[in-house]
């Protein structure tokens, strides 16, 4: 049975600038939120816009991603009709090779694809944070009957160096696009997420497959490629919250984003009923508030016991704070342990980690700090 | 664990009204997070019992609602299976809606089953119980019936409806009496578990369920052991039992489980306890929000001052609001100001501004389901 859409979720990166935190786990299976990972936000929104069929193309550290993922139960990506696969590099008749690049990764499972024969596939980016569905951007590529939709935003134009950069007529239309340009000509932001005509986009991905000069990348290869023979490319322009989140600085922001005084286009509690985020839900017991403990402006997940005080914070399952700990704006990843008498500030603190008794982390207050693997780390 | 079937027993529930009057005690709400049946059914999976019927009395509604398709407690979905009983023709007539006339109408148990032995246990057992030490030393033995028991005390004020368990001079179990508060001392009370070969169970409603169509499964056991020997033994569980045997207790044991020594006697981190979950966010605290000495739940946002309480899933607890000694059910409004102390608040209620809820310490005000106020 043909179907109108797939979508493969690229979460092979390593996410480098994460440090420690990526060091045993790829950046798409970062904790976030308190109870989530990362990848929870694209597959949840690919479950909201009612699609049904899911790639997920993992490379870096894959194991404890590909368990993560199973068979997408989790966002009930598992029913009738519906496949989740996990798609990791494989062995094939022509050998074997790493993905070389986001365009080699949909390049490599062209087999998978033509098995389920989609009309459209929709490209997205496993480490982004927004919640939304893709319903309106298909309708906007099927109305124009476009090679490929690019989703886009306005960015600062400080910061349009770091990203792909359009250029479009007045009808909305792509006429050029500059992946990561040193001097950029427009602040209209590629959001690495697109949909294209599986038949153009096979016919490109096998095209640049055979190209030397290339770097097997959608915004370096395919979408120029395409530009230079005049597709038809539609720029999407998307005004919500999303949140690229490639350094410790900004995955603390995120997190922070959350919170009641965060940023209200991301409050959990409002996002509408058709954007709720699924997430694998633990065993653990609820909540324990102690008796001497302060809470404000925090989010807490079930699990975790605080008896000190937290302000400004993001506490995932099975941490303990104890009394007469202290910990200001920090996110406190999964199983951390805070002893008492210790103090923390600014700070992503990693899963599993054991702040001292007494210690004081990030005490000068100057950025945020990642503490991880026993330390703390700038 | 093949050779094993259990049966969850909600026949044999204390009826803590109000609470209970719109729902079983085994899917009425716990720490703000579980059901009470929940505790039953990870015993038998962390057990490595995989074949589970659930003797349903009443209220299928509320139960198929908490179980869905039972995958959260079982460990091999394809291996085993789950299967609810429930007596049709005694909703007509609820004097036949007993345990007894349940398993002769589902008697798929007693002839179509491959398990050499039932393992009873109630669907309101507050208890971290591992069963195979009991599975193996009944097997050990080659006993016909091993029930369960736990030695208490205080039974003047707990456990009542509870059985008593009579033992005659040299040990040997007699029979049973139910407690009205008239024991002193130290006593083995029935935990409602236990464990007995498919062919003696045949054998005793056979015999005795005709004669005595009113009595529950355990009273038939104690008629037959009276009129045969049997090989049988009673073991004891010396770990944390809970108390839920009124609308008063309930509420203490809720509390009881603020104090953390309690409740590490009652959840064990090798032994976890399987739920329905939600897909809920993590609970959200405001600037100004107060908590002490409480439980909070996922997706319960909380801007207010709660203390010494239990709030459950989806709860709202506004800016300016007091909670105190109080259990809030899941989906419940309190709104700006509103003053809640000693009440129990059932799901759904909308606690309007600035109104005042006030029950007695050890009696709480109960709040019906859907209220507004």
């Amino acid at each position: 049975m043909a179907i109108q859409i797939a979508a493969m979720i690229l979460a092979g990166g390593k996410g480098t600038r994460l440090g420690a935190l990526t060091r045993k786990l790829a950046k798409p299976a970062v904790s976030y939120g308190g109870k989530y990972r990362i990848i929870d936000f694209p597959l949840s929104n690919c479950a909201n816009s009612g699609i049904t069929h899911v790639g997920v193309l993992t490379q870096y550290e894959s194991s404890a991603l590909n368990s993560y993922i199973g068979n997408g139960k989790n966002w009930g990506l598992n029913g009738v009709n519906c496949l989740t696969s996990v798609l990791s590099p494989k062995q094939t008749e022509e050998g074997s090779s790493w993905y070389r690049g986001t365009a080699d990764a949909i390049y490599q499972n062209l087999d998978w694809l033509d098995e389920l024969d989609p009309e459209y596939v929709l490209i997205l980016s496993g480490d982004h944070i927004y919640a939304t569905t893709y319903e309106e951007m298909l309708r906007v590529h099927v109305k124009n009957k476009a090679d490929c939709t690019v989703a886009v935003r306005e960015v600062p134009l400080a910061e349009a160096s770091r990203f792909g950069i359009c250029e479009t007529d007045e009808r909305g239309f792509i006429i050029d696009f500059k992946e990561k340009p040193k001097q950029p000509k427009g602040t209209l932001a590629s959001m690495g997420i697109y949909i294209f005509t599986y038949k153009t986009l096979k016919k490109y991905l096998k095209a640049d497959a055979l190209k030397e000069k290339t770097e097997h990348d959608f915004g370096k290869d395919i979408i120029p490629a395409m530009i230079a023979r005049q597709k038809r490319l539609v720029a999407y322009r998307y005004g919500g919250y999303w949140k690229d989140v490639g350094t410790i600085s900004s995955l603390h922001e995120a997190n922070m984003d959350l919170l009641l005084s965060g940023d209200p286009a991301m409050n959990l509690y409002t996002l509408q009923e058709d954007c709720h985020i699924y997430s694998e839900d633990n065993h653990c017991t609820p909540q324990y508030i102690g008796p001497s403990a302060e809470v404000k402006d925090c989010l807490v997940n079930q699990g975790a016991v605080i008896r000190g005080k937290i302000d400004h914070c993001v506490v995932s399952s099975e941490v303990i704070v104890e009394e007469g700990a202290e910990c200001y704006n920090v996110v406190l990843m999964n199983g951390c342990h805070v002893r008492s008498g210790a103090k923390v500030y600014d700070c992503l603190v990693g899963p599993g980690e054991t702040i001292r008794k007494d210690e004081v982390v990030n005490g000068s207050r100057e950025g945020i700090a990642l503490y991880a693997l026993g330390r703390t780390a700038k | 664990m093949r050779k094993v079937t259990a049966i969850v027993n909600f026949h044999c529930e204390p009826n803590i009204a109000p609470i209970t009057n719109s729902r079983p005690l085994g899917s009425t709400s716990f720490l703000g997070r579980y059901a009470f049946c929940d505790f039953a059914l990870s015993n038998l999976c962390n057990s490595g019992v995989t074949q589970v019927g659930l003797l349903v009395k009443d209220h299928l509604r509320s139960i198929m609602k908490h179980l869905g398709s039972m995958d959260s407690w079982v460990i091999n979905t394809k291996i085993g299976h789950q299967r609810l009983m429930f007596n049709e023709p005694a909703q007509k007539d609820p004097r036949l809606n007993s345990d007894v006339n349940n398993l002769l109408f589902n008697d798929w148990l007693l002839y179509d089953s491959d398990s050499q032995y039932l393992l009873f246990t109630p669907s309101y057992l507050v208890a971290s119980i591992d069963f195979r030490p009991y599975l193996n030393d009944h097997l050990d033995h080659q006993r016909q019936i091993t029930i369960l028991a736990s030695t208490q005390r205080n039974l003047k004020t707990y456990w009542h409806g509870s059985r008593v368990l009579d033992f005659d001079e040299n040990g040997q179990l007699v029979g049973a009496s139910v407690n009205e508060g008239q024991f002193l001392g130290q006593h083995a009370v029935s935990l409602d578990t236990f464990i007995i070969n498919r062919p003696t169970l045949i054998d005793i409603l056979r015999r005795y369920a005709p004669t005595y169509p009113d009595a529950d499964l355990f009273t038939l056991i104690m008629l037959a052991i009276r009129e045969k020997t049997y090989a049988m033994a009673v073991r004891y569980f010396d770990g944390y039992v809970g108390c839920v045997d009124s609308f008063a207790h309930y509420a203490q044991l809720s509390f009881d489980m603020l104090d953390r020594r309690k409740a590490d006697q009652l959840f064990h981190p090798d032994w976890p306890i399987y739920t329905l979950t939600h897909d809920t966010p993590p609970a959200m605290y405001g600037e100004n929000s107060s908590v002490s000495n409480s439980y909070i739940s996922n997706g319960a946002k909380i801007e207010g001052k709660v203390i010494n309480s239990i709030i459950a899933r989806n709860v709202t607890i506004a800016k300016g609001a007091i909670v105190k000694n109080s259990i809030i059910f899941s989906t419940v409004k309190v709104n700006e100001g509103a003053v809640i102390e000693n009440a129990v608040i059932d799901k759904y209620s909308i606690i309007e501004r600035g109104h005042g809820i006030k029950g007695k310490p050890k009696e709480p005000m109960y709040v019906a389901q859907g209220a507004i106020l």
